[in-house]
């Protein structure tokens, strides 16, 4: 696999072509190439935009490799090639792995701004460089099985990268949330109030941002922040991985340390300006792991973005919120299994780390009662991690306008049979296809879309569309007539979503 | 901020400093001075301030007490001494003492004549009264004991019952706790305790009353005035004066015990008490000053400081349409008289049970009030003083308005969340126990709220001006209810008291039956089951019935019995219903509260939604059905200040229950945001409102969802033109063809309608 982001506004002038390159994976490849890979895809996006000048190639496949792309900001692109394998596993759904380039650069984005305000920082491109070394090598670092990078293949495709999942809670214990959530709110004086979202376990109870912020900071918090991404010694149990239990010991010590000076040192000596060689930036890497750790006061603590001398104060880390450009102080508090991510607006203290000792002790006077009653209540509601199965159902219930999905559990998904996944892989590459279809020819309309195949394992594969709304769906050891299977889907509907898809 | 909506709200604490007190007696008294009484007596069975002249005997009702009086009504009466005079309970005999040792009793009606007299030398007539208790009617207390006798009206004598021997002091009874004290001992402090309940007569263990020794052979005696016998929340408590200690001691009467609970320190050689809508008043009589007490809680402590008792009058001109739109109608013209200092509590005073006193030399009687106003702007325990005004049932109407302004004040003054969280808590957890306990103001609130559309009712309230022009829209919303209350309550205050001592006087004679949220908690319990076994012709003790406490059972036999009826009438009314309620409903609540300080909270909004959070926290933790208009309000909120995720989520999870308004307000603020849309589109289709949701649908151009959607749900009230429209304006002569075609096959008759041949020729010219 191949991964490389550049700048279609850099490098214009032949022997300045290695300028464009931001980032390459791996990064022993040799410059001549990383820059056949990256003039490949600079000639195909610069080709199709004469055809389509919206919306340049999102995927090229070619016999062996298979060139996936995704404009991350305007002119920079991400562009991710994988060998095609006839005897391995290796069959993905383009969209998911544009998936993974999506997901990644919306987590950088979130902790060091714009790629593009980055470059403008520094025109020579070191910072934004080392960024994203540290910050895509700390990312992918999760994707390794052993020392071979995994993505994300057919197996997978009843789950949606980048969404949220959430809790469903009874609406008593909804309003004791909601209740805490003011006491959140407010616990910060400032004009702008603080945001906050609040996690139990691995699934969102509450949020008070934008779909896209929250489904930003969920990803992070299911892969570094929730208890079970805190327990140390285990295996990561992020919904990345969960299908595909690695070890993950073994990927530490084998894998090359990352980020360490040698290498930065390596990266910078590409560096085409001068004056910049192994200076080494300071570069905090939100990704890296094992570096939160819970605090006495039940606030969990980290030295990644820097520390004071003695390292009693460690720098609270900060994050760029996309809704409202605001930079915000990123606090977390964890009871249990609650998770309290609490957003503090930079710009309400001007004493930021007095400020946020202080607007701590708020919340521990006025908000841990609530807290304890919030975190009882829901772990007696708590159903376990085969709280959402439905029997004979496999599943995957999305709802593209709050960016939220749920879906059998990854346990139970296994259990269905190879060519069961296939086709239903299949179907959604189909799916993709014609949403993007339909959104190409009228953005404000939504199609509703209904398929229903049977696949020669003799499943039931389907998938429904309608308003925003998907549900893809796996039916085996099932009746063979089509009305079953409708009717499945109706009952699925009727109890599960609200009568979401019962249309006919 | 908080002066715009408070204006036309009584303020709480209006009151000065110069008109400081709690507690006041009202001008101008009932007036009873009749010239050549031998005297005053007060029958508190039957309510009747008595004034035996000559051969006549006056009878004044104070209940209910108004002092606008119709001359009193008179009987004749045999000449001679009268030392207590009692008529019976029924109102057909009056029976009064001549001596020691007789008793004469006279029958109104036909004026005929019988005494009954002591049949020993050696002992001597103490009193009598009459009770209901089924097993006789007139108890006589004798220095050697009790008889107990049935009033034989035919054979024009008195049957002896039974016959209870003690050594008896002196005695204190009152009819309200059909308790009789009987004193013994050379200290006079040993007690012997019966209860003449309609179940029965209950005999309670001696006790002993404690008294503080002065030195050592001077053993101090406890008079007969020294100790009262006080119901409050329909329990029967004892307050023993112990001079030598300067204490005043609180026994409560159990079943099976008497316990002491505490005591109150006094300031004055003279102590008075009377019980207020069950608060306790000491009145500390030299020191011209009465300490307020409410022993609902276990707290012995004051309600507030000491301040001296008032007397006020009411200038008859405080005509005021709506106790909740006029601004007079609760500034309440207080002007205090100004009665000679030396008057209030003057030599006259006698303090009758429970709350009257009577200037005996001048011949004037009062009842005693509560200043709600004062009492709850002197604490600033919010939740304290809610509780307080909550269990207050004599002057509901007032309670119920100073506990909207306070709630109204909170908020607007931005008390900690906590704060107004647990005001909300007591206010919901009294309203919903007033629901258990069938109370039937809600009935009233809900149909009232239920009329009203509540969209445009938070529309109108948006656009009017000022609060005050809100508040009068709003009262015309509510027109019925409060519109009723304003032409009952008619423009006098005077007729406002009348109603009120008028539902005084039935809360303390059916204080266990009609009004049982009167009296709370374990009272409660125990007694409507008492009353529905009486109901049901059980003539059963009260040893069934309660289990721990001392009730005042014998008060619900006056309920069934013919005295009862009278005044149920009098209850039952309209009027009735709705002042006996203090409890605030959620309608109430929105309307007086959140809907008037909507507008001043704009500016923050972010407390405004806590503030409902919490009050949909505390209403929900009791099950009460909420206001959709809160709802509507809620959504509006969160939608004005774009906190759409958050409003999702309130939706998703049913914070905000699915109804119609809420559905259509979502559609409305979801003009701004797809998704808030899309909710209110879903919450249709979840509430099965077929017809909106396929209309909404065709609107927003998904004609052929809405058609399949149609045909599923059997919907035939949307009109075709409007689908041949939305597919026409689609520029789709594919989907124009199809739905058409659709109602050609599915709607008889519509190839005939001239939508089919328009749209036909459209779809020709077309292709």
């Amino acid at each position: 696999m191949q991964l490389c982001i550049f700048d279609l506004r850099r490098g214009q002038h032949e022997g300045q072509e290695l300028d464009k390159i931001l980032f390459f994976f791996p990064a022993d490849c040799s410059f001549s190439m990383q820059l056949s890979v990256i003039g490949l895809s600079e000639g195909l996006i610069t080709f199709t935009r004469i055809f389509s000048p919206e919306a340049a190639c999102e995927v090229i496949e070619a016999e062996r490799h298979s060139h996936v792309f995704y404009q991350a900001e305007p002119d920079i692109w991400m562009v991710m090639v994988v060998e095609k394998n006839k005897e391995s596993e290796a069959v993905w759904r383009s969209a998911a792995v544009q998936g993974v380039l999506k997901e990644v650069h919306s987590l950088f984005t979130m902790f060091h701004g714009s790629v593009r305000a980055l470059l403008e920082k520094q025109p020579d491109g070191g910072l934004a460089r080392s960024h994203l070394y540290s910050f895509i090598m700390d990312y992918l670092n999760d994707f390794f099985v052993g020392k071979k990078l995994q993505l994300p293949s057919f197996r997978d495709c009843l789950r949606e990268r980048g969404t949220i999942q959430m809790l469903t809670i009874g609406r008593e214990a909804a309003i004791e949330v909601q209740s805490l959530v003011r006491v959140l709110e407010s616990s910060c004086s400032g004009n702008t109030p603080c945001n906050s979202l609040i996690l139990f376990q691995d699934l969102l109870v509450s949020t008070t941002l934008s779909p896209d912020d929250t489904a930003n900071l969920f990803t992070y918090a299911v892969l570094r922040l929730t208890p079970h991404a805190l327990s140390y010694n285990m295996n990561s149990w992020s919904y990345l991985r969960k299908g595909t239990a690695a070890s993950h010991a073994t990927v530490h010590s084998s894998l090359p340390n990352p980020g360490s000076t040698s290498e930065e040192f390596q990266y910078s000596s590409r560096d085409t300006s001068p004056g910049r060689q192994g200076s080494g930036y300071q570069v905090p890497r939100p990704l890296k792991r094992d570096k939160w750790s819970k605090g006495k006061d039940g606030f969990l603590v980290t030295d990644i973005w820097g520390s004071d001398a003695g390292c009693l104060n460690c720098a609270t880390p900060t994050v760029w919120l996309q809704q409202t450009g605001e930079c915000v102080y990123l606090s977390i508090y964890q009871h249990k299994n609650l998770t309290i991510i609490i957003l503090i607006p930079v710009s309400s203290f001007i004493n930021g780390e007095q400020g946020i000792s202080w607007v701590k002790q708020q919340l521990l006077q006025n908000a841990s009662l609530k807290i304890l009653k919030v975190e009882e209540r829901l772990s007696r509601g708590w159903g376990g991690e085969n709280a959402y199965h439905v029997s004979g159902y496999r599943y995957l219930l999305a709802d593209n306008d709050r960016n939220t999905s749920r879906a059998s559990p990854p346990g139970k998904v296994t259990t269905l049979a190879k060519k069961s996944l296939l086709a239903l892989g299949k179907l959604r590459e189909e799916v993709d296809l014609e949403k993007g279809r339909a959104k190409r020819d009228d953005p404000g309309h939504e199609k509703d879309l209904e398929v229903c195949i049977r696949a020669n394992n003799n499943a039931w594969i389907i998938a429904r569309s309608t308003r925003g709304k998907e549900l893809y769906m796996v039916l085996e050891k099932a009746n063979e007539t089509l009305l079953y299977a409708s009717d499945a889907v109706e009952q699925f509907s009727n109890r599960y979503c609200d009568g979401t898809f019962s249309i006919d | 901020m908080s002066g715009k909506v408070s204006d036309d709200q009584p303020r709480v604490g209006f009151n000065g400093a110069g008109a400081l007190s709690h507690v006041y007696i009202q001008h101008p008294p009932l007036t009873c001075s009749i010239s050549g009484a031998r005297g005053l007596f007060y029958d508190d069975g039957n309510k009747l301030l008595i004034a035996p002249v000559l051969n006549e005997v006056f009878s004044w009702k104070t209940s209910p007490f108004t002092s606008f009086h119709d001359a009193p009504s008179s009987d004749t009466l045999g000449e001679g001494p009268v030392l207590s005079i009692r008529y019976s309970l029924d109102g057909k005999v009056i029976a009064v003492q001549r001596s020691n040792h007789e008793i004469e009793f006279r029958n109104r009606e036909t004026g005929e004549c019988f005494s009954q007299r002591c049949t020993s030398e050696s002992e001597g007539i103490l009193g009598f009264f009459w009770t209901d208790c089924p097993s006789c009617d007139l108890v006589l207390i004798k220095t050697s004991g009790l008889d107990l006798f049935s009033y034989e009206a035919e054979l024009k004598k008195l049957r002896l019952v039974e016959a209870k021997w003690f050594n008896v002091s002196w005695y204190v009874y009152t009819h309200e706790s059909r308790m009789v004290l009987l004193s013994t001992g050379m200290q006079c402090k040993s007690f012997s305790a019966l209860q003449f309940s309609s179940g029965g007569v209950i005999r309670l263990p001696r006790f002993e009353m404690t008294m503080t020794k002065a030195e050592a052979n001077n053993k101090p005696v406890l008079d007969a005035d020294d100790v009262h016998i006080v119901t409050i929340y329909g329990r029967i408590y004892c307050l023993q004066v112990d001079r030598v200690g300067m204490l005043i001691y609180l026994y409560r009467f159990y079943r099976d015990a008497v316990v002491q609970q505490g005591s109150f320190p006094m300031y004055s050689t003279k102590i008075a008490v009377s019980v207020v809508d069950n608060v306790l008043l000491v009145h500390q009589v030299d020191a011209k000053v009465v300490i307020l007490y409410d022993l609902f809680a276990n707290s012995r402590a004051p309600i507030s400081a000491p301040l001296p008792l008032l007397s006020r009058s009411l200038p008859r001109v405080a005509a005021s349409s709506s106790q909740i739109c006029s601004p007079q109608a609760l500034h309440m013209e207080v002007t205090e008289v100004s009665v000679d200092e030396g008057k209030i509590y003057g030599d006259g005073w006698t303090f009758l049970v429970p709350d009257l006193i009577c200037d005996v030399t001048h011949g004037m009687l009062w009842r005693i009030h509560l200043d709600l106003e004062a009492i709850a702007a002197s604490n600033s325990e919010v939740p304290s003083v809610l509780e307080f005004l909550q269990r207050r049932r004599l002057e509901s109407k007032k309670g119920k308005q100073l506990c909207l302004v306070i709630m109204r004040t909170i908020i607007l003054e931005r008390r900690p969340v906590s704060m107004v969280a647990q005001a909300f808590d007591v206010l919901v957890s009294s309203f919903a126990h007033s629901m258990k306990s069938g109370n039937i103001c809600t009935d009233r609130s809900i149909s009232s709220g239920s009329e009203r559309a509540p969209t445009s009712d938070i529309q109108d309230a948006g656009i009017s001006g000022t609060a005050a022009n809100e508040a009068i829209s709003r009262v015309k919303m509510h027109g019925k209810s409060i519109g009723k209350e304003s032409t009952s309550v008619v423009d006098n205050e005077a007729l406002n008291l009348d109603m009120a001592s008028l539902i005084n006087n039935s809360s303390s004679l059916f204080s266990d039956s009609d009004e049982p949220s009167a009296h709370m908690d374990e009272f409660q319990s125990g007694n409507q089951h008492n009353l529905t076994a009486k109901e049901g012709g059980e003539n059963q003790t009260s040893t069934e019935t309660s289990a721990t406490d001392m009730l005042p059972t014998p008060l619900q036999s006056e309920v069934l019995g013919a005295s009862g009826n009278a005044l149920d009438s009098n209850t039952s009314g309209p009027q009735g219903s709705q002042v006996a309620c203090v409890a605030i409903s959620p309608d109430e609540m929105f309307s007086f509260v959140f809907a008037l300080v909507e507008d001043e909270m704009a500016g923050d909004p972010a407390y405004l939604c806590a503030i409902i959070v919490e009050y949909l926290r505390s209403a929900t933790s009791e099950k009460l059905r909420i206001p959709p208009n809160l709802y509507v309000m809620t959504v509006q909120l969160l939608a004005r200040n774009e906190r759409y995720a958050e409003l999702a989520l309130f939706i998703i999870n049913k914070i905000l229950e699915p109804s119609k308004e809420v559905a259509f307000q979502l559609l409305e603020s979801g003009r701004q945001n797809f998704l808030i849309r899309k909710l209110g589109l879903d919450m249709l289709r979840q509430l099965s409102l077929h017809h909106d949701y396929v209309l909404i649908l065709v609107q927003d151009g998904y004609y052929l969802e809405a058609l399949r959607y149609a045909r599923k749900n059997k919907v035939a009230t949307v009109r075709p033109s409007l689908f041949l429209e939305a597919a026409l304006s689609s520029n789709d002569s594919q989907h124009l063809a199809a739905v058409l075609r659709f109602f050609s096959d599915f709607i008889p008759g519509f190839k005939n309608t001239a939508d089919h041949s328009m749209y036909c020729r459209i779809l020709n010219e077309r292709s």
